[in-house]
C-alpha cells in the first residue's frame, strides 16, 4: 500500500472519439428503423416505445437514486465515481421526450383509456377515478417534474463544487438527498403502477412499485460499473484507482441481483400460493405460448448467472469480470421489463425483430451521446468534492 | 459555515482510551460484584417473569379457554407475541452482519449487545409456537425425520417453515456471536481472579493467543458468517410473513408483505436495542464508546425503516381500493374506522407519524425524546402484529361469524412475562459476558489503524 495521495492527479480529456461516433451510429440507426417501425406497425412499436421509456427511466433514476443515496449514506469509496451517475442521471431529461409517442398512442396501449369498454366493466369503472387519462397526464407530469428539479439541484450543486471546494454545497446535498427520498419512493411506485401495471388494469399487486425500484437500482448501478470501469482503464478518472475501489460496486451489484430475485420469489410465490384468479391471471399469461421460456429465461438472467457471476470476493473487484457483468445486468433489466410489457401485446408468443432492435439501438445511442455530451463539458470525476481523496485511497 | 470536515474520517470512539482503559472499563461489570441496583432490577424482571410463567401455568392446566381466543379469532396474543419478539431479534444480525459488510464502524461499539438481544429475543418468540403446539414436551416432532408413527411435518405450511427459518436463525446467530466473543474471552481469562472464572474463560476462549494466524483465522470465519447472516435477516420474517400472506384473507393475502414484514422487525428492532442501550452507556460509563452519535444514526435508521413501514401501510390501502375487490376494501375501512380502529390509529401514531421528527437533528440527538420516541416505536409495532392479526380474523368473510377479541388477563400475563424473560436473560448478560466487544473497539480506537502518513 504505497500509493496513499494527499493531491489529485487529474487532468479533464475528452472521452474517445470511437464513444461519440458509436453512439451517433446507434442513435441514427434507432431512428431510422423507430421511425419505420411507427409507419409498419403502430401498435407493436408503442409497446416497444414503452419498453425503451422504461429503460430510460430505469437507468436515469437508478443513477440518481445512487448519487443520493451516496449522500445520505456518507459513503466515500463512490465519490470518484460519482460523477458518472451524475452524468447518467441526466438521461432523466430524454424521459418526457420518450414518453411523447406513448402518450400519443394511449389507446394502443391500455384497455382503460376506452371509455366503453370501462363503462361496461364494474371493476374498471370503480378504478377510473385513478385510471384516468387526464388524472394520469397530470401525474406522470408530475414525476418528471420532481425528478428534473432535484437532478437540477443535486447535479448543479455538485458541479459548483469543482470550482469553490465549498464544503457547505455537501452538507446542502446531503439534506435535498434525504428530502428526495420519500418522493423518489412514491414517484418511482406510481410510474410503475400508472406505465406497466395499468398494462392488465384488472391486475394489482402492492409490491409492484418495489419490484421496479429494486430492477432500477440493478440498471443505474450495472450503467455506472461498466463506465466507471471503461473510463479508469482509458486513464479518464483520477490516477490511483484500484480494483479496490471497484469492489462495493461489484458488491453492490451482488446485493441487488439478490435483492432482485428476492422481491420477484415473494410476489410469484404469494400469488401462486393463494392461487386466486384475480391475480394468477398476469403469471398465467407468462406462462402460455413459447412466453414460458422467456419466463424460465429470466430466472437464469437475471439471477443465476449474476448470482453465480459475481459470487466470489475477487469476481467482485476484477475489472474485465464487472464489465462484462454489468452489461450482461444490464441486458436482464431490459429482458425483464420486455417481460413484464410485452406479454399484454403478444398474448401468443414472445416477438423480437427489428422493430425491437429499433428501439434498443436509439435507447443505447441516446445513453452514449448524452453521456458523451456531459462529459465533453464538465468533470468526469467530482474533483471539488471533500471526500474525492478518502475515496481514491480506499482500500479494502 | 461547515461544522463537518468531510474530508477527515470521523472517530468513532471518543478520547482515544488506551487499550489497558478498554479492557479493564469494559470487563469491570464482570469483576465486580452486583450492587444493589442491579438486584432490584432483576428482582422486578424476575416478578414479570413468574407473572408469566403464572398465567402459562394455569394455561397448561385449565386450557386455552382462559386466553381471549374465540371462533373467528384463533390467532390472538400468542401469535401477536411470536411476530413481535421475532422482530426485536431482527436489529442485533443486521447490526452485527449488515453493517459489517457495509464498512460501517460506528456499529463496533453495539454490536455484541444487539446480537446479545437478537439471541435472547428469539428465545422469547420460540415459546409462543411451542406453546401453540399444545405439547411441547414433543418438539422433535417438529423435525422431519422418519419416526416409528410414520408422522411427517405438513410441509407445505409456513408454520412448518418458521420452524426451520427461526432455528436456522437462532443457530447462526448464536455461533456469529460467540466467534465474536472469542478474543474477548481470552481478554477475561488473562486477567481473571480466580481459578473457577480461569478455568471456564479458558475452556470457551478455546486456546485463543491472539496470534497473527488466529486473527487472520477469525477475520476470514467473522467475514463468512456475516455473509451467512445477512440472508437469514431477510429469511425469517419472511417467513413469518408468509404465515399470514400464503393465506387468502383479506388484509394478509398481499405481496408486499415480506419486505414490509422486514422492515417493520429492523425497525422495531432498533427502538429496542436504542431503548435498551440508553441505559447501558450510562450506568456503565460507556458514552464514549456508545456516543451520541451511534444514537443518532440508529435513530435515522429508525426513520427510515418507519417510513418504509408507512409506504407499505399506504401501499396497501391503495391496492385495496385499486383492486376493486370488495373483502379487500371491506378490510382495510374496517380497520381504519371499524371496533378496532383504535389499535389501528395507536398503531399509525406510533408507527409512521412520530418517528418522522427524527427528521429533526434536534430530537435525533436528545435522549429523552428519542427514548420516548424509541418506546412508542414497540407500542406501534405490537398493536401492527395485533391489527394484522385480529382485525382480519374477527370480521372475515362470514359476516354472521364476526366477533369482537378481548384478551383476558392471562394473555397479558403471558406478555409480561414475555418481557421478564427477555430482560432477565439481558440482566443476567450484562454480568457474565462483556457486552461491547473489547476487540473490535480496540480496531476502531483513533491511532489504531495503520497510517502511512510519513512514509
Amino acid at each position: 500500500m504505497n500509493s496513499t495521495h494527499h493531491s489529485l492527479d487529474y487532468v479533464r480529456k475528452d472521452l474517445p472519439v470511437n464513444f461519440k461516433k458509436i453512439g451517433l451510429i446507434l442513435s441514427v440507426v434507432g431512428l431510422i428503423l423507430v421511425i419505420a417501425a411507427y409507419y409498419s406497425d403502430p401498435v407493436r412499436s408503442a409497446f416497444n416505445n414503452l419498453v425503451f421509456l422504461m429503460l430510460l427511466t430505469s437507468i436515469g433514476l437508478g443513477a440518481m437514486f445512487l448519487v443520493a443515496i451516496e449522500y445520505i449514506g456518507g459513503a466515500v469509496w463512490s465519490t470518484p465515481f460519482r460523477r458518472i451517475a451524475e452524468f447518467l442521471a441526466a438521461v432523466l431529461i430524454l424521459v418526457p421526450i420518450a414518453a411523447i409517442p406513448v402518450y400519443l398512442n394511449l389507446h394502443d396501449l391500455y384497455h382503460w383509456t376506452h371509455t366503453d369498454v370501462v363503462a361496461a366493466d364494474k371493476i374498471l369503472s370503480s378504478k377510473s377515478p385513478y385510471l384516468n387519462e387526464s388524472f394520469m397526464l397530470i401525474r406522470i407530469a408530475l414525476f418528471m417534474a420532481i425528478w428534473l428539479i432535484f437532478y437540477k439541484i443535486i447535479t448543479g450543486n455538485s458541479k459548483k463544487q469543482d470550482e469553490s471546494k465549498d464544503q457547505n454545497l455537501t452538507t446542502k446535498n446531503i439534506k435535498i438527498s434525504a428530502i428526495f427520498m420519500p418522493f423518489f419512493a412514491l414517484t418511482i411506485t406510481f410510474a410503475a403502477i400508472d406505465w406497466m401495471m395499468s398494462l392488465e388494469p384488472h391486475w394489482f399487486s402492492t409490491i409492484y412499485g418495489v419490484y421496479y425500484f429494486s430492477g432500477t437500482v440493478l440498471a443505474g448501478l450495472a450503467a455506472v460499473t461498466f463506465l466507471a470501469v471503461y473510463l479508469n482503464e482509458k486513464g479518464l478518472l483520477v490516477k490511483g484507482l484500484k480494483s479496490d475501489n471497484y469492489y462495493s460496486l461489484g458488491a453492490l451489484l451482488f446485493a441487488f441481483t439478490n435483492f432482485w430475485a428476492y422481491i420477484a420469489f415473494s410476489q410469484y410465490m404469494l400469488i401462486w400460493y393463494a392461487n386466486l384468479p384475480e391475480e394468477t391471471f398476469w403469471y398465467l399469461a407468462r406462462w402460455g405460448g413459447n412466453w414460458k421460456f422467456v419466463t424460465l429465461g429470466l430466472l437464469v438472467v437475471h439471477f443465476i448467472v449474476p448470482y453465480f457471476g459475481l459470487l466470489s470476493q475477487p469476481s467482485k473487484m476484477d475489472p474485465k469480470r464487472l464489465k462484462f457483468m454489468s452489461l450482461w445486468i444490464l441486458f436482464a433489466h431490459l429482458y425483464d421489463i420486455y417481460w413484464l410489457v410485452m406479454p399484454t401485446f403478444s398474448k401468443e408468443s414472445f416477438v423480437f425483430g427489428w422493430i425491437e432492435a429499433g428501439f434498443l439501438s436509439l435507447a443505447v445511442g441516446l445513453i452514449l451521446l448524452i453521456f458523451n455530451y456531459k462529459a465533453s463539458r464538465e468533470n468526469v470525476v467530482a474533483i471539488g468534492d471533500p471526500k474525492l481523496i478518502r475515496g481514491i485511497n480506499f482500500r479494502l | 459555515m461547515s461544522t463537518v470536515d468531510y474530508s477527515q474520517e470521523l472517530s468513532v470512539v471518543e478520547g482515544r482510551p488506551s487499550l489497558r482503559e478498554l479492557d479493564d472499563l469494559i470487563s469491570k461489570p464482570l469483576e465486580s460484584k452486583p450492587d444493589k441496583k442491579f438486584f432490584i432490577a432483576i428482582s422486578f424482571t424476575g416478578l414479570m417473569l413468574l407473572t408469566g410463567i403464572t398465567a402459562l401455568g394455569a394455561s397448561f392446566i385449565y386450557g386455552t379457554g382462559l386466553w381471549g381466543n374465540n371462533n373467528p379469532v384463533g390467532w390472538g396474543f400468542p401469535i401477536v407475541n411470536f411476530v413481535f419478539w421475532v422482530g426485536i431479534g431482527h436489529a442485533g444480525t443486521l447490526i452485527s452482519a449488515i453493517l459489517f459488510l457495509f464498512r460501517q464502524k460506528w456499529r463496533t461499539g453495539i454490536a455484541r449487545f444487539a446480537e446479545g438481544m437478537t439471541i435472547f429475543a428469539v428465545i422469547t418468540a420460540a415459546m409462543f409456537p411451542l406453546i401453540h403446539t399444545g405439547r411441547p414436551w414433543l418438539p422433535l416432532y417438529l423435525a422431519p425425520y422418519p419416526n416409528q408413527h410414520s408422522i411427517w411435518p405438513n410441509f407445505i405450511s409456513p408454520l412448518l417453515w418458521d420452524v426451520f427459518a427461526v432455528s436456522t436463525y437462532f443457530i447462526v446467530s448464536l455461533i456469529f456471536w460467540y466467534v465474536g466473543l472469542i478474543p474477548d474471552l481470552a481478554v477475561l481469562r488473562d486477567k481473571a481472579g480466580t481459578k473457577v472464572k480461569k478455568t471456564i474463560y479458558s475452556i470457551f476462549s478455546l486456546g485463543w493467543r491472539f496470534s497473527n494466524r488466529h486473527w487472520q483465522h477469525y477475520e476470514m470465519m467473522y467475514l463468512i458468517l456475516a455473509g451467512f447472516a445477512t440472508p437469514l435477516v431477510l429469511s425469517v420474517h419472511t417467513i413469518v410473513s408468509y404465515d399470514f400472506a400464503v393465506s387468502i384473507m383479506p388484509g394478509w393475502h398481499a405481496t408486499i408483505f415480506p419486505p414490509y414484514f422486514v422492515a417493520g422487525a429492523v425497525f422495531s428492532g432498533f427502538a429496542m436495542v436504542q431503548n435498551v442501550l440508553i441505559f447501558i452507556r450510562k450506568i456503565f460509563n460507556y458514552e464514549h464508546i456508545i456516543t451520541l452519535k451511534v444514537l443518532e444514526n440508529m435513530n435515522k435508521i429508525i426513520l427510515l425503516t418507519g417510513s418504509l413501514v408507512g409506504y407499505a401501510y399506504a401501499m396497501e390501502f391503495f391496492i385495496a381500493w385499486y383492486s376493486g375487490v370488495q373483502a379487500e376494501q371491506f378490510t382495510f375501512i374496517n380497520r381504519a374506522f371499524g371496533p378496532y380502529a383504535w389499535a389501528y390509529w395507536i398503531m399509525i401514531s406510533c408507527n409512521v407519524i412520530s418517528p418522522q421528527l427524527f427528521w429533526f437533528k434536534k430530537i435525533r440527538t436528545s435522549i429523552p425524546i428519542m427514548f420516548v420516541l424509541g418506546v412508542l416505536v414497540n407500542v406501534g409495532m405490537w398493536f401492527e402484529r395485533f391489527v394484522i392479526t385480529v382485525t382480519s380474523l374477527s370480521r372475515d368473510y362470514l359476516p354472521s361469524s364476526w366477533a369482537y377479541y378481548t384478551p383476558t388477563i392471562t394473555d397479558f400475563g403471558i406478555l409480561i412475562g414475555s418481557f421478564g424473560l427477555f430482560f432477565t436473560l439481558l440482566l443476567i448478560f450484562t454480568k457474565t459476558l462483556p457486552v461491547i466487544s473489547i476487540a473490535e473497539v480496540k480496531a476502531v480506537v483513533d491511532g489504531a489503524q495503520p497510517t502511512h502518513k510519513d512514509h
